[in-house]
């Protein structure tokens, strides 16, 4: 529960700052004082439970949501959710958003001159089972421009969000894509110090989960912070 | 601790693809038990929010609710049973984790005892202070990423 000093500063190195001025709208939103300690206090609440009833038929499968075959190279998605002691997180909503395979959102704001694909919306959403262990299939998403700087664009990703025990362990984090060359440039991936946390962000591509003549099958693992684990230090602006 | 836990990314502009789901539906009249909070979340030159989401967790309750286009949020929830306070995390564009804070309903004087604030500077307990509104159980409570009137963020 009391971690140390060591704990403290691997933790805070697998995590991006606030600020992060090569993420250029990070200036403008990023606290400027120093956060406030908390009481333990914060450990008490611990969440919403989410059953299996409230996800909807097709919501793991992103692929089915429409009366046609979205475009594109299609995927499954497999992967274990523990906590930061290593034990499974049982019944844990995820929430997956993500781009075309021609890298368009279908959101209203997503100026991207790129086509919209009718059997395809980017939403899905499952739940993790007694292993913690979660599938879900949808398509490889493609890059896309965005006006951060010069030349920019995101690699390929799809958008995670979790809920674990509680408030501590809600994580919201991408998942990239093996071997992408993007992945350098991109100041997001970026903004995380530790190079083999940045690494854990991206899948591995996995020969037992791909299926012949179906589609190809991409890991990855996410680990939560147990509800017990002490709040990140942050005293940087 | 034995694992390092995953890196958190942004949850950029689109999130609402993928969270509109638990997103509380508008709705501008609580139930006789329920309070209406409301208000708007600037960045640090004073302009409105549109792309941020609430999250408002409390021992009996968890909801969330996105900023609309002029950056106004609007959340129906019920009084916490063991608390003065709901923990708020706000995800947003720009930001590469969520932030912390708390909102508490009333004035700081009511909540003077309470340990979170003590922590706090008290010309800054007012930011976590959601004011009463003129009707019966709305509170008016804004948020100020930078600035003079900076709100509290906590340790996360």
């Amino acid at each position: 529960m009391t971690h140390s000093a060591e704990d403290r500063r691997v933790l805070l190195a697998s995590q991006p700052p606030y600020l992060h001025p090569p993420y250029v709208s990070s200036k403008k939103r990023a606290p400027a004082r120093p956060l406030v300690a908390l009481p333990s206090a914060l450990a008490s609440f611990k969440g919403p439970v989410f059953g299996q009833d409230s996800l909807q038929p097709g919501d793991c499968d992103l692929t089915k949501q429409h009366s046609g075959e979205p475009l594109g190279e299609r995927i499954i998605v497999i992967g274990k959710v523990t906590d930061d002691d290593g034990h499974p997180v049982r019944g844990a909503l995820i929430e997956i958003w993500q781009a075309n395979a021609a890298g368009r959102y279908k959101h209203k704001n997503d100026s991207h001159a790129a086509p919209l694909d009718p059997n395809f919306s980017g939403c899905g959403r499952v739940i993790t089972d007694n292993e913690g262990r979660y599938s879900f299939v949808s398509i490889k998403p493609g890059a896309y421009p965005w006006r951060n700087h010069e030349n920019a664009w995101r690699p390929a990703h799809i958008h995670f969000s979790l809920f674990g025990a509680g408030i501590l362990s809600r994580l919201v984090t991408q998942m990239y894509f093996p071997n992408d060359p993007l992945l350098p440039f991109d100041p997001i991936y970026n903004s995380i110090p530790d190079e083999s946390a940045r690494q854990r962000l991206v899948s591995q591509f996995d020969w037992a989960t791909t299926q012949p003549e179906h589609a190809l099958g991409y890991r990855f693992d996410v680990i939560l912070r147990g509800n017990r684990s002490t709040p990140m230090e942050n005293t940087r602006p | 601790m034995k694992f390092i836990p995953t890196g958190s990314q942004t949850v950029g502009p689109f999130f609402s693809i993928g969270l509109d789901t638990l997103c509380q539906q508008p709705a501008m009249s609580p139930s006789p038990d329920a309070v209406l909070v409301q208000g708007t979340i600037f960045d640090g030159e004073n302009a409105p929010i549109p792309d941020a989401v609430f999250e408002f967790w409390s021992d009996n309750e968890f909801v969330r609710a996105a900023t609309n286009e002029d950056g106004n949020f609007f959340a129906v929830l019920k009084q916490p049973v063991n608390s003065l306070y709901f923990d708020v995390l706000i995800f947003m564009r720009g930001l590469m984790r969520p932030v912390l804070t708390r909102v508490y309903l009333g004035d700081e004087r009511t909540f003077k005892e309470e340990t979170s604030l003590q922590r706090v500077p008290p010309e800054r307990r007012n930011t976590l202070c959601a004011r009463a509104g003129e009707t019966k159980n709305h509170f008016s409570w804004d948020v100020h990423m930078q600035g003079d009137r900076e709100t509290v963020f906590f340790e996360f």
